[in-house]
């Protein structure tokens, strides 16, 4: 029986979704990004799941997917446990600053040339401090009729 | 009309796509570049990417109404398109809501697949807890500014290429689902199995169980999950408990040393 036209696409859809959460877990290297990279993965299983159940006609992948939410709700406590913990030993947030832990015959990665910061690029929104008046323009308060 | 040109046709529209995919992620990874160089890179990136995305649209399959084509293509662009964001996004904080965009275009998926609790819960679950979690990681654990590995990747290159090569085979093997089956493969359908007969013909069931438009879905869902999937059920219950024990024993421990000065302060004092 081949699978309808929904179901194809949304294979594709849940395929490509997992693709990216690949490239994520892969190439980035803040933790808190790679477990962001994991989710979306299995937000792509998911969606697969679902796909086939629907081919199915059967419950098993929605039940499925009821279990990868379970998983995903406690991977996602105990890992970010593990990251606080991390990052309350070195400050940082990289993976990279756990690689004394890499296997005994691996080279040290040693970042060449790390970016300059590019603090001017970043625009915050400036808030006014509460509690300080701001100043006034003279011109502007003479040109109002009631102040 | 040649089924054999057409489809010979649409794999190499989906080659290209995924390669445009691969080359477009590349572009848009973090590589610490900076100034006029990165930003050209990224247009040229979101350009690839827009070109790689809309071949995979002409390469989809029509569905069957205009307005159930619109609504589907609608969400799992926004799926696709902001989970992509989330991964090549320099900011995590960004990066988070990105990804909450994502979780809001892969509900619409499931809805649209006929998995309307699903696709509630994900909102609720994914949305609405796990990423706020998440968030709440990032604000207490953030350094100031952008920290310098946000600007850099692990082997930027060899990851778009191995997420190229994983996409390419799955197009491929769906590809070949929609072209159907070999005699050889047809898997022997479930009534033939029960009845215990496979070699008798079967026609194919008319009504599927999962009737998205059924007024007792939720329900019908909640009868499978705590009739024939119990005990799972209970197993997700302990495993949530212990999730739960373990995040608070983990957080909470302070070496053993300490912890023997503490309690000979208390019995002191």
């Amino acid at each position: 029986m081949t699978p309808s036209a929904l179901v194809l696409n949304g294979l594709v859809v849940g395929g490509m979704l997992f693709a990216i959460g690949l490239v994520g877990i892969l190439a980035r290297r803040n933790l808190i990004v790679m477990f962001l990279s994991a989710e979306l993965m299995l937000q792509g299983v998911s969606v697969s799941l679902v796909s086939w159940s629907r081919h199915h006609g059967d419950w098993g992948g929605h039940v499925l997917v009821i279990f990868v939410l379970t998983v995903a709700a406690c991977e996602a406590a105990v890992a970010l446990v593990f990251v606080l913990q991390a990052f309350a030993r070195t400050g940082r947030l990289d993976a990279a600053a756990w690689q004394s832990l890499r296997e005994s015959n691996l080279p040290r990665s040693i970042d060449r040339e790390l970016p300059a910061s590019d603090a001017e690029a970043l625009t915050f929104p400036h808030l006014t401090p509460a509690g300080i008046e701001p100043e006034a323009d003279e011109d502007a308060l003479l040109e109002r009729e009631h102040v | 009309m040649n089924p054999e040109g057409s489809l010979s046709s649409t794999g190499s529209l989906l080659a290209v796509a995924v390669g445009c995919a691969a080359a477009a992620i590349w572009l848009l990874l973090p590589r610490g570049e900076s100034g006029a160089r990165e930003r050209a890179a990224r247009r040229f990136g979101m350009l690839l990417g827009a070109v790689s995305l809309s071949l995979f649209v002409a390469t989809g399959h029509r569905l069957g109404g205009i307005g159930e084509e619109m609504v589907f293509l609608v969400v799992s662009l926004v799926a696709v398109v902001a989970g992509a964001a989330t991964v090549v996004t320099r900011s995590p904080v960004y990066s988070a809501i990105w990804f909450a965009l994502a979780l809001a275009g892969v509900a619409g998926v499931l809805l649209v697949l006929g998995a309307q609790f699903l696709g509630v819960a994900t909102i609720i679950v994914y949305a609405g807890a796990i990423l706020v979690m998440f968030l709440f990681v990032l604000m207490l654990a953030q350094p100031t500014g952008m920290a310098s590995y946000d600007r850099v990747s692990n082997e930027p290159l060899l990851s778009a290429v191995a997420g190229a090569v994983l996409l390419g085979l799955l197009t491929l093997f769906i590809g070949r689902l929609s072209a159907g089956p070999a005699a050889c493969c047809d898997p022997p359908s479930k009534a033939a199995a029960v009845a215990g007969s496979p070699a008798a013909p079967v026609a194919p069931e008319p009504t599927p169980a999962v009737d998205p438009l059924a007024a007792d879905h939720v329900a019908r869902l909640g009868g499978e999950l705590f009739g024939r999937h119990l005990l799972a059920v209970e197993a997700a219950g302990v495993l949530l408990l212990v999730a739960l024990v373990g995040a608070i024993a983990i957080v909470s421990r302070t070496p053993p040393a300490e912890r023997l000065d503490l309690a000979a302060q208390r019995l002191g004092s």
